[in-house]
């Protein structure tokens, strides 16, 4: 028995903390997955607790057939795809104006950072949805293959083309942006 | 060059270090060789190098925990809310709906109708020359709209 299931069979015979664990182990690497989808801050912790309210109430219905973590990941990534498809044009002026703002502070070393922080999530956002939860699952998270096409449902060679794809229009985003890559 | 289009498309899963043993050969023998392919893998492992250094986000530990924490337990007052609420339904409708309101009910209806038999015999207008007494039933007829 790996840790996780340790955590959940506590959370199940009543321990509360069982389920803090998990939350305190899994909310930044949640988090990152989130953002690096979505890219906005505020919604993005929204998304991450509203994930981990699904996982608190739904947890006597997991019945162990994946790892905890693959379970997670797929509620996730489902309520991510819930929130894109209730706020369809998810990006707002006032929120392309904030990451300007924000691009735009702090002494010179830090704003080449920012910069290329900037770029990359642009980029990134340039990518269609499914081909980018793909490769945010890959290269943010650092999930398998087989972890990632457990996550969202699809077989293999599907979640090694989505990320291909990924990776070329990655490329031509940046591209765009950089007109070189740096 | 067919053999530069088959091994571009396996590049990706190079890098990630899916590719089957056998694919491993076929990709590195080619790569010896081949300039243009060279290079696509290192554009490719240079955007997987830039995606992987993307700043990573931290919360404080208890961060998440604590909002959690405020949400389960609001979750269960507006449950505990409702089911006081319903249940104080329950009690008020034993207790003090029944009698009374059926009373009220029932004396309102036969009031409007028996008003309702009056008026249909002659107009307010005709009711006030008449010079009879306004009852509470014909001014509640009034007041419901029941005259024209
Ligand atoms: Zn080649």
């Amino acid at each position: 028995m790996n840790e996780d299931s340790f955590y959940v069979r506590q959370f199940l015979t009543g321990e509360k903390d069982g389920f803090e664990i998990l939350v305190k182990k899994y909310q930044d690497r949640v988090l990152n997955i989130v953002y690096s989808i979505i890219r906005q801050d505020r919604e993005s912790e929204d998304i991450m607790q509203e994930a981990f309210l699904k996982v608190y109430r739904n947890l006597r219905y997991f019945k162990e057939r994946s790892k905890f973590s693959t379970w997670l990941y797929r509620i996730v990534v489902n309520t991510v795809y819930d929130f894109l498809r209730k706020r369809r044009n998810f990006i707002s002026n006032e929120d392309i104006l904030e990451m300007r703002a924000a691009t735009c502070e702090g002494p010179r070393d830090t704003l080449l950072t920012r910069e290329k922080e900037a770029m990359i999530q642009e980029a990134l956002l340039g990518i269609p949805l499914k081909f980018r939860a793909a490769l945010v699952l890959k290269d943010i998270e650092g999930l398998s293959y087989i972890e990632i096409s457990e996550v969202l449902r699809c077989s293999i060679g599907t979640v090694e083309s989505r990320i291909f794809r990924a990776r070329q229009f990655l490329k031509e985003g940046l591209l765009k942006l950089t007109g070189e890559l740096r | 060059m067919k053999e530069c289009i088959k091994v571009s498309k396996l590049l990706s899963r190079y890098l990630d270090k899916e590719a089957s043993c056998a694919d491993n050969l076929l990709i590195e023998a080619h790569l010896d060789k081949c300039l243009s392919c060279k290079k696509e893998l290192l554009e490719l492992s240079r955007i997987k190098e830039l995606v992987l250094g993307k700043e990573r986000k931290t919360l404080p530990q208890d961060y998440l925990v604590c909002r959690l924490r405020q949400n389960i337990a609001d979750e269960r007052c507006i449950i505990k809310q409702g089911l006081s609420w319903l249940s104080g339904i329950g009690d008020f409708s034993r207790k003090i709906i029944p009698v009374p309101v059926a009373v009220i009910v029932i004396s309102l209806v036969f009031m409007i109708l028996t008003s309702k038999q009056q008026l249909t015999e002659y107009s307010l207008e005709e009711h006030v020359l008449s010079g009879a007494q306004t009852t509470t039933e014909t001014a509640l007829g009034v007041m419901l709209g029941v005259l024209n």
